[in-house]
């Protein structure tokens, strides 16, 4: 991994479109702004993981047999 | 051409009915080539893939349970659903949504990074 030791307002350019900036520290918090083009998707690892376990597990369960669910009401999203 | 799936048997189809999703989808980025299908005998759409054909997602339209659901340009938003023995157990990833372009037969996946929009969403009631 390459490591790089940046001030507050200094940032690091990743290819020549995306730009990272380091907006504020605090004791043990980073504040980070990014600059990417819209076609570059931008996550925290933490919800990716969540993501990719459930699509995982969304793949396994599919295997199911599949009960009538005509009779269930579905619930819309407030 | 044919796959053999799990779900449903063989499946004839012909190239142009092939959704190709550049970057896969979050833990499948390995697969790229999909068929959009409505079974006869489900309740969901589903999205299986030619690659490796025993792998398949049941999908539901976001439309239908929130018309304020984020849009894309020309694609259609769907939810990945996970299947459960209980139906009031199954789940709805409303986090990750795959749209899909059925004109241009191309489709992705990305994540809606908002609390109100959680992984697993209770998509029944009684």
């Amino acid at each position: 991994m390459l490591v790089l030791t940046r001030k507050i307002n200094e940032d690091i350019k990743i290819g020549t479109e995306i730009t990272i900036k380091i907006l504020s520290i605090s004791e043990n918090q980073v504040k980070i702004g990014i600059d990417a083009p819209r076609n570059v998707q931008i996550y925290r690892n933490e919800v990716f993981e969540k993501v990719k376990e459930s699509t995982i597990e969304a793949s396994r369960a599919s295997i199911q047999k599949e009960a009538d669910l005509f009779k269930y009401k579905i619930q819309k999203v407030k | 051409m044919k796959i053999n799936t799990h779900q449903f048997g063989e499946i004839e189809f012909t190239a142009e009915k092939i959704i190709n999703f550049e970057n896969g989808l979050f833990g499948f980025e390995f697969l790229k080539k999909y068929l959009f299908i409505k079974p006869d005998d489900s309740f969901f759409y589903w999205l299986n893939s030619i690659e490796n054909p025993d792998i398949a997602f049941p999908m539901f339209g976001l439309r239908a349970i929130d018309d304020q659901f984020p849009q894309e340009d020309n694609f259609e938003a769907f939810g990945i659903v996970t299947l459960n023995s209980n139906p009031l157990n199954i789940t709805l990833n409303l986090k990750a949504p795959v749209y899909i372009n059925q004109n241009d037969k191309s489709g992705f996946q990305k994540i809606v990074d908002t609390d109100n929009y959680p992984v697993n969403y209770k998509l029944f009631s009684e």
